[in-house]
């Protein structure tokens, strides 16, 4: 066994700890449950995942309409919070690096969210926006603006809107670290090259500092494509997926086929579906990571 | 046209004065030259110039224009700086063309001016490569040239030659000096190198600690250094210092071992019997025998013991010791020196200098 | 007006505005927070009222009294799921850790063919979604009878924590010049030594927040530990959250109790890593 393992190649030999724990631990679960999206495979009758039939599950989830809606609303979800999450990470970034005095401080504040428990989030928002003692409507009753109690996370719309508000206030803070350390790794003197140049502080922006910022913000998004399922939990906590499948995402949904209505295969068959989304992701974010960080000559 | 004015200028970073009220009037199309050790402030008085620190107090004006809160696009000046600064993810003409585009002029217009600073520096095959691509002096050429595709009044030069190799350097001192002369801008540049401020400079700057030392031309300031500061920063090597009194008749400078030398009759009216100076003369005034430049008037002999020698081809720099202190001469013609061999040199007395010991002034 | 002044007072009215932007973005991330630990200190009754009682008039310590009593808040043993959290999440993240310091050196200091598809390849495995990922291993740790255990959501968790761990000391490693490790050999060390001697006590600090931030997220995480924990013997923190639940009604007080003792060390950590986090992540990421 030591002298299989001397025989490797060294850095094959550092890295086999990993790919087999990655092997056990995803590949091969990953494998089976391949194999199960083409079974009836149901938790409460073990037999049924030995009866082959074939591509039935996808067909019956490419013909399910509440899927293709829980994809789109997904793929909603994420569109509008990446985005918005990086604008807004963009801003507090911008804004944070003006400051000379006590920044340090503020950057720690800044963290703060990316560190608290998904689960958590939810549940705080779930608070925050409940329809009778939740912070907003409070606040809202107190200063007049309203005095119904307005239904945050019963009505389809707003409770989208709820998820979405706490979806970007727990993940804006990972933007908004990552493009303040590109902030601080610009060099000076293209900056003051561009403002001698004649460029205005926009212009200097546009064409110098976000060119150098691209690959910071690649990094971000490439980081949040591996974690964009954390977004389930929130969901999860806070509307359940509900009203009547008003919040419904992908994830809510393969957790709901497969555990409540213990339908494993048909249930594997829609997680394989969001693998390739997430997958579809991250590899897109890898190149253009590549591509940024090419287009300013840095390369290894 | 545009001459600077600098009156009293004042920079302060929190209680730490770092430029203490520097006046200096720079005429149109005139290149100067600020030179000093590093930390004397003369980066930060350039930047100032171009509107990238803030004046603490104080007045500049461009042309007519006093300019002290303008941002540096509204003050047309350009500049070129130490690490070039070019912009990594443009080629070399957008490089080039960077500020005219952000001006909003036409894409013609821009083509032309690219064309003619790529002409001028020699740029033409570089056009589409990418900084990263290109060698010290090409990225140094680029930086020139994106400075002066916008026609400023001002150059600000950076220390744009310290990151370049010796024989770079001197090339692209060469070239700088050529593009002035085409160009006719005022040009206000910074340097530690005493050599570039020599060679560029119409009229030099020397400065230390915040203020200025001296102005004046090359050969001014060479000649005669305003003080004891002056006289070793220029010239290389630099100039030989030794402590030395007024003899009580006023005619002689003993060194500390009681050596007499006669006072330079140039120097004769400024000295006080018993005042406490220091003499000083350059290695080009001490030379052995045979081997020097013609003498002037007044000379003095020594025996030199010579402890070192630095052979460079056309002349050798010496290293021996006077009154015990070490010195430096130089030997022209250069025969081979042995160590421990004793030399006898004459001293130009009439190109000596001497220096008040306690105000490090010139007595000159 | 002279130019000149036009230009101060722009300076001015945009120091201005850029406080005020300043406080509006810290105050919308301060506030959920402060509200929820401020909630964990009122009684129940305070919480409810009806119109809403702004300043507190007493603040207890009921909740955390009853958390960290015999039975815990309605019957929640929040001790006992703080423990399972702990013990989880340092276990998994040690040998997370271990295996990342393997991986990120590999990285690092080697090349070889398929380098960065095979780095792509290990991040792939980490953007499987959670929920996904916990249906095939319900099957198969049900079978192999590791469900329930601390030990299936630790195996889990390292599988969870490496990719990113390997990408974080990656950057790390990169950051120590080679011509460390080969100064050692030079002077007489084995490649082992010269990177136990050299290269990691250079590199600790960034692998020590690249461990806190394994840590957190096991200590976190909750779509696999939901799936895969079923009883008071394994469960952790994030899912005994959901115990404060009942179908209809929620014990917000509890339960804000709990979410402090969750987020204290999550917070305190944080602030320890911060610096070094970052310098890492940008550092693996940008000079590939």
């Amino acid at each position: 066994m030591t002298r299989l393992f001397r025989r490797l190649p060294p850095w094959l030999a550092l890295l086999l700890p990993a790919i087999v724990i990655l092997l056990v631990v995803v590949l091969v679960p990953l494998l089976l449950s391949l194999y199960s999206s083409f079974t009836p495979y149901r938790l409460t009758r073990p037999e049924t995942l030995y009866k082959w039939i074939g591509e039935y599950n996808y067909v019956k989830v490419a013909t399910d309409a509440n899927f293709w809606w829980a994809f789109g609303r997904t793929v909603f979800l994420l569109t509008v919070a990446l985005n918005l999450e990086m604008l807004l990470g963009l801003g507090l970034a911008l804004l944070v690096n003006k400051v000379t005095w006590g920044q340090r401080g503020l950057r720690t504040i800044m963290m703060f969210p990316m560190m608290f428990s998904p689960i958590l989030v939810g549940f705080q928002f779930k608070f925050i926006f409940n329809d009778n003692v939740g912070l907003v409507n409070n606040a809202l009753q107190s200063l007049g603006i309203t005095d119904q109690a307005i239904a945050w996370l019963v009505d389809g719309k707003l409770a989208m809107f709820a998820i979405i508000f706490a979806e970007v206030w727990m993940s804006t803070s990972v933007f908004a670290i990552l493009i303040l350390a590109g902030l601080f790794a610009i060099p000076r003197d293209p900056l003051e090259a561009a403002k001698v140049d004649g460029c205005t502080p926009w212009q200097s922006f546009r064409h110098i500092s976000l060119p150098f910022l691209m690959p910071f913000i690649y990094i971000a998004m490439a980081i949040r494509s591996l974690d964009v399922a954390r977004a389930y939990d929130i969901v999860q906590i806070m509307t359940n997926g509900g009203p009547a499948r008003r919040t419904e995402l992908l994830w809510t949904l393969i957790g709901r086929t497969g555990y409540v209505d213990a339908k494993m295969g048909l249930a594997n068959a829609m997680g394989y579906i969001s693998i390739f989304l997430a997958i579809f992701f991250t590899v897109y974010f890898f190149r253009k990571l590549n591509a940024s960080r090419a287009a300013l000559g840095y390369n290894a | 046209m545009a001459s600077v004015s600098l009156s009293k200028i004042v920079k302060r970073y929190g209680k730490i004065e770092v430029v203490h009220g520097i006046d200096l009037d720079i005429a149109h199309n005139e290149f100067v030259v600020l030179v000093g050790p590093s930390g004397c402030g003369k980066s930060t008085t350039l930047r100032m110039i171009a509107g990238l620190e803030e004046l603490s107090s104080g007045d500049i004006h461009i042309g007519e224009q006093r300019v002290n809160d303008l941002p540096p696009r509204d003050r047309n000046i350009s500049m070129v700086f130490q690490n070039y600064a070019l912009y990594p993810h443009m080629t070399v003409a957008e490089n080039l063309g960077f500020s005219l585009k952000i001006a909003n002029r036409p894409e013609a217009e821009i083509d032309k001016a690219v064309a003619e600073a790529a002409e001028i520096l020699s740029l033409g095959e570089l056009l589409e490569r990418r900084p990263a691509e290109l060698s010290g002096g090409q990225r140094q050429r680029v930086a020139m040239g994106r400075a002066i595709v916008r026609h400023p009044d001002v150059f600000l030069f950076d220390e744009p030659l310290s990151n370049l190799d010796a024989k770079l350097r001197a090339q692209m001192r060469i070239e700088i000096k050529k593009l002035h002369q085409r160009i006719k801008t005022t040009i206000v540049y910074v340097t530690h190198d005493q050599v570039e401020a020599m060679t560029l400079a119409d009229r030099i700057v020397i400065m230390r600690d915040g203020h200025i030392e001296q102005q004046g031309t090359p050969l001014q300031v060479f000649e005669n250094p305003a003080n004891t500061f002056v006289a070793t920063f220029i010239g290389s090597p630099p100039m030989n210092l030794l402590p030395a009194t007024i003899s009580g008749d006023a005619r002689h400078i003993q060194l500390e071992d009681g050596t007499p030398l006669p006072v330079p009759e140039r120097l004769q009216s400024g000295v006080t019997a018993g005042q406490s100076v220091i003499f000083g003369f350059r290695a080009d005034n001490l030379m052995p025998e045979g081997h020097g430049l013609t003498l002037g008037s007044q000379t003095a002999s020594f025996d030199l013991l010579i402890n070192l020698s630095e052979p460079l081809g056309t002349e050798t720099v010496l290293f021996g010791e006077i009154a015990g202190r070490e010195i430096q001469a130089k030997m022209l013609n250069p025969r081979p020196v042995s160590m421990g061999e004793t030399l006898r040199c004459q001293l130009d007395m009439s190109r000596a200098h001497l220096f008040d010991a306690n105000t490090q002034l010139s007595l000159g | 007006m002279d130019i000149n002044q036009q230009h101060r007072f722009r300076k001015y009215g945009l120091k201005l505005a850029h406080f005020l932007a300043l406080f509006i973005a810290m105050s919308i991330i301060c506030l959920p927070g402060l509200w929820v630990v401020l909630n964990s200190f009122r009684p129940t009754v305070e919480i409810m009222a009806k119109p809403p009682v702004w300043i507190p008039e007493k603040l207890s310590l009921d909740h955390y009294r009853a958390m960290f009593g015999a039975v815990g808040e309605g019957g929640v043993p929040v001790v006992r799921y703080f423990m399972n959290s702990l013990v989880i999440s340092i276990t998994s993240t040690v040998i997370a850790i271990l295996i990342g310091i393997a991986g990120g050196y590999a990285f690092a200091r080697y090349r070889f063919r398929g380098k960065s598809a095979i780095f792509v390849g290990f991040m792939v495995t980490r953007a499987v979604p959670g929920v996904a990922l916990s249906l095939p291993l319900f099957i198969v740790f049900a079978k192999v009878g590791i469900i329930d255990t601390h030990f299936g959501l630790i195996l889990a968790y390292v599988a969870m924590n490496v990719p990113f761990s390997i990408w974080l000391i990656d950057g790390f490693f990169r950051q120590v010049p080679r011509e460390l490790a080969e100064a050692a050999e030079i002077d007489g060390c084995t490649r082992w030594q010269a990177f136990w001697k050299v290269e990691f006590p250079v590199a600790k600090a960034g692998i020590a927040s690249a461990a806190i931030f394994a840590f957190l997220t096991s200590w976190n995480e909750y779509a696999l530990a939901s799936q895969l924990t079923r009883s008071v013997f394994s469960k952790t923190m994030p899912v005994g959250l959901l115990d404060f639940t009942s179908e209809f009604t929620i014990n917000w007080g509890g339960m804000c109790a709990l979410a402090v003792l969750m987020i204290i060390p999550a917070l305190i950590l944080t602030f320890i890593v911060q610096k070094h986090l970052i310098s890492g992540l940008t550092f693996g990421g940008i000079k590939g």
